[in-house]
């Protein structure tokens, strides 16, 4: 009985893995396809034409800021300093218990204006609007904290006026153009394109001055490195090959811009969701979809947010216990979408590949431990096979990380030095252990707090890129 | 993501005896091979990168030193024609030179450089690719025919406004901009007004701007037969470049059914300032679509006349937000005659407006105005009157808030939702 149970689940698990062997590489070059095909639309495109261009849509940026007295000026400075020509900057700072606003204050000379607010979409009692007295496009609101990130764009949701809305991590950087470049596919086609999301990279380790990134260098630590490998994976191979079939269903909460009447029309973010970004997007779609809508949701890989990783192991495992309860916490209540003509490619191809392999990945890699144990004690495991699987899956997962460090080099190239390449390239081989077994772990522990209901949101240990000429 | 190298996954599969065990060895060799590929492309890739932007540079350098040769003819252009390298330097040296020169109005050395593009073959090169090839190659070539502002491209431009691809059609709409000739501009507005050109919005009302800057009667006679969507965008970009001179079509803009018409009348009013300006302005106001009243609004603040003040405090107390808040911010610019329109404000016993008004005056540094007011001896009386008055209804929202009728932040009225 137990031998046939082990026999049924290698099958089992043999299908799975080649499946999604395969799923990624078809990925990686779907990807490489789009990459190519948007980098030669660029060199149709003259950005500094739509820099001076009286009719580009005008955006309200959304920063929201939760304790961030260290680097919130510097990244109210880089924010405002981008290259848009209409541009509005909310920071909402979410009932922040250091300086953050007695700082906001202080340096752009904030005064209350208590008439611009109106609570539409939910989100905690907002304790002041305030505009600067030096800087007309700035305008900061101080509401409780609210727990999570939602809650604080929803607010800023309610205090903005412009037809499009970049939402941002304050504690992210974004490059000068990077508005320009994410509005490039809106700007195209502005009925059908309703958000667009921009690739996030990994700031730390690279130099900042003054809120704008001067130098792009690989962090010193290995966790980070590894981190690098992962966004690059995830962004370049796959959001740019899901946003490719119109399947793309995360536009980062670091950096993405949505169509203002939209988010409204969907009821801004869900307050309670984990991952928030997620939940927007898919419920954006849910929407779009019942109204049978023409649309699109685009992604862009070269306007780049940076943002700082977590740099320790205890973040790290906070933040990815965080998004794999995200990621269920939105699963979960549209799984009505599964399957159902409504619902497109979107609900038969993009939600079940969300729930097979990446939700279900972390159950189906204990079951694969528990049964190799199990085939162990029973006498059932050829040596040999194991090893060679062993290298097979090790090579094919390197190959990967490999492909989207390619990715990188013939469309961004954004690490200049040889040695920074070299030490990437050599991380993908050093990733598989013991890296992916805490993953494993951090992932699970996500379930495990989900079912427990334990949604506190456990603050991540930063380094902050204060100060003037700082390296990160 | 996490499941690529789900070694478990593996192990489970390799304790099946069935298990074909050489399919494993070949995906390993496979795999391997991939591996070894990409890395030989990524560093391969990278040396050859940098030795072709060395060669570059050093090209750069040699040809800068024979650039009044090259412009003059001392250096025939069959001597850096035959590699392909100089030639495309040369030719974004002459681009960037000649878009320098446009941008300084310096036409003799624009003439100069496009006479070196056009007898050095260069010019033809892009034309034929422009007309003969396909795909992105064809684009790049529309995109660099606009930047040489030659008006022998304009034909082959226009030609491929009719591809059936929109991002052909897109990049040809780009070029056409790029030129910046009226002929450009005619070229487009005939499509779109007479065989209803389909690209996006933005992309061609920017190169139409670009086109029509300095000329803009050009748009009137396409204006008059447009109806629909082209109208609308035609409008919007009349309403950039609106000069005195077009108060007639203004004013038929003004009283147009579709809205974003009446929005683009608006501007054009506050850009060009006609004579009517201010009676049509009072109008739009008035509009029942609130992004005519905004845009009339902000018309309004841009004129200098005291005549707006009344206008802009009829504004403040608009049903929406955004009207709202820009007749006050507009409001607030107007320095010496604050006190007044603080008064003003008080007698519309609308609390919501002297919110606004108030807010924004402090925002724009005006409550010291206020206050130097009280100590001009001839002005005392008037605006001690006007801020006790402005004291006195900012308590009576206190108490009103107090009460719970308003929300300290959210200071709307029921039912006045921005729209």
């Amino acid at each position: 009985m137990l031998r046939h149970f082990i026999s049924v689940s290698n099958i089992t698990l043999f299908v799975y893995y080649l499946a999604s062997n395969l799923i990624y590489l078809a990925l990686l070059i779907i990807a490489l396809f789009a990459s190519l095909r948007h980098r030669r639309r660029l060199a149709s495109i003259r950005l500094e034409h739509m820099r001076t261009s009286p009719l580009a849509p005008p955006i309200t940026v959304l920063a929201p800021a939760h304790n961030e007295e260290k680097s919130i000026i510097e990244s109210a400075r880089g924010l405002l300093a981008l290259d848009y020509p209409e541009l509005e900057l909310i920071i909402i700072n979410d009932g922040s218990a250091d300086k953050t606003l007695e700082v906001l204050r202080e340096h752009f000379q904030l005064r209350p204006a208590d008439v611009l607010y109106l609570p539409e979409l939910p989100s905690a009692p907002v304790r002041g609007v305030y505009m600067s007295q030096n800087e007309p496009r700035l305008l900061v609101v101080d509401k409780e904290p609210g727990g999570n990130k939602a809650d604080a764009v929803n607010a800023g949701l309610n205090a903005a006026t412009k037809p499009y809305v970049c939402v941002v991590d304050a504690d992210s950087i974004l490059e000068r153009d990077s508005l320009l470049r994410i509005m490039v596919p809106i700007l195209a086609d502005p009925r059908r394109v309703v958000a667009a999301g921009g690739i996030v990279r990994v700031l730390n380790g690279s130099r900042v001055r003054d809120g704008q990134l001067t130098e792009v260098r690989l962090p010193k630590g290995w966790l980070e490195v590894l981190q690098v490998i992962e966004y690059l994976r995830a962004f370049l191979i796959g959001r740019e090959a899901w946003a490719a079939g119109n399947m793309l269903n995360i536009i980062s909460g670091a950096f993405g811009i949505f169509r203002r009447d939209l988010v409204r029309a969907v009821g801004g973010y869900r307050t309670n969701a984990i991952g928030e970004d997620f939940d927007l997007v898919t419920r954006m779609h849910r929407y779009l979809l019942e109204q049978k809508m023409d649309y699109r949701i685009s992604f862009v890989p070269d306007p780049v947010c940076w943002t700082e990783v977590p740099s320790d192991l205890r973040s790290l495992a906070r933040q990815r216990a965080r998004w794999h309860k995200g990621l269920l916490d939105v699963l979960w209540p549209n799984r009505d979408m599964l399957f159902r003509p409504t619902y497109g490619r979107l609900g038969s191809i993009g939600l079940p590949y969300m729930w097979i392999f990446e939700l279900l990945a972390p159950v189906v890699e204990l079951v694969g431990y528990t049964t190799i144990i199990l085939a162990a004690v029973l006498g059932v495991l050829s040596r040999e096979f194991f090893i060679q699987f062993l290298i097979y899956g090790y090579a094919f997962g390197t190959m990967i990380s490999i492909g989207a460090v390619m990715q990188e080099e013939i469309t961004y190239k954004r690490y200049n030095d040889w040695r920074d390449v070299i030490r990437l390239v050599l991380y993908c081989f050093f990733e598989h252990f013991p890296y992916r077994q805490m993953y494993l772990v951090w992932r699970l522990q996500g379930f495990w707090q989900y079912f427990r209901k334990d949604f506190v949101w456990r603050p991540m240990k930063r380094i902050g890129f204060h100060g003037g000429d700082s390296k990160n | 993501m996490g499941c690529v190298s789900n070694m478990p996954i593996l192990m489970a599969v390799l304790i099946s005896p069935g298990t074909p065990g050489r399919f494993v060895l070949q995906a390993i060799v496979v795999t391997s091979a991939g591996i070894a590929l990409l890395l030989f492309f990524i560093l391969g890739r990278r040396g050859l990168r940098r030795r072709y932007f060395h060669r570059r540079d050093l090209r750069v350098f040699a040809l800068r030193k024979q650039w009044e040769g090259i412009l003059n003819g001392s250096v025939p252009p069959e001597s850096w024609r035959r590699h392909s390298l100089d030639s495309e330097i040369v030719e974004e040296m002459l681009f960037e030179g000649m878009e320098a020169a446009h941008a300084a109005g310096q036409r003799e050395e624009a003439a100069r450089l496009l006479h070196v593009l056009r007898t050095s073959g260069l010019l033809s090169t892009r034309m034929h690719e422009a007309s003969e090839y396909g795909g992105w190659r064809r684009r790049r070539a529309l995109v660099a025919l606009g930047r040489t502002r030659a008006p022998e491209v304009v034909p082959v431009l226009a030609g491929a406004l009719e591809d059936e691809d929109l991002e052909t059609r897109v990049a040809a709409v780009r070029g056409l901009g790029g030129t910046g000739l009226a002929a450009a501009a005619t070229e487009m507005m005939d499509r779109v007004v007479g065989r209803g050109l389909s690209t996006p919005g933005l992309t061609l009302q920017n190169s139409l701007l670009q086109c029509c800057q300095g000329r803009p009667e050009i748009l009137q006679p396409y204006l008059r037969q447009a109806q629909g969507r082209a109208r609308e965008m035609l409008s919007r970009v009349l309403g950039e470049l609106a000069t005195p001179a077009m108060e007639e079509d203004i004013l038929l803009l003004a009283a147009d059914p579709l809205p974003e018409v009446r929005a683009s009348a608006a501007r054009a009013l506050g850009v060009a300032r006609p004579l009517a300006a201010l009676e049509l302005l009072g109008e739009l106001v008035k509009d029942k679509e609130w992004f005519v009243r905004l845009r009339a609004v902000v018309a309004l603040g841009s004129i200098e006349d005291a005549r707006v003040i009344p206008i802009l405090i009829e504004s403040l107390c608009d049903e929406n937000r955004y009207v709202r808040l820009r007749a006050a911010g507009a409001l607030a610019q107007m320095g010496p005659r604050l006190e007044q329109i603080v008064e003003k404000v008080i007698e519309t016993r609308d609390r919501f407006a002297l919110h606004a008004i108030i807010s924004e005056i402090e925002r724009a540094g005006g409550i010291a105005h206020l206050f130097g007011a009280i100590s001009d001896p001839n002005r005392r009386v008037e605006a001690t009157t006007t801020l006790l008055q402005a004291l006195k209804a900012g308590q009576e929202q206190m108490r009103t808030a107090a009460r719970g009728e308003l929300r300290p932040v959210a200071a709307m009225k029921p039912g006045k939702a921005g729209s």
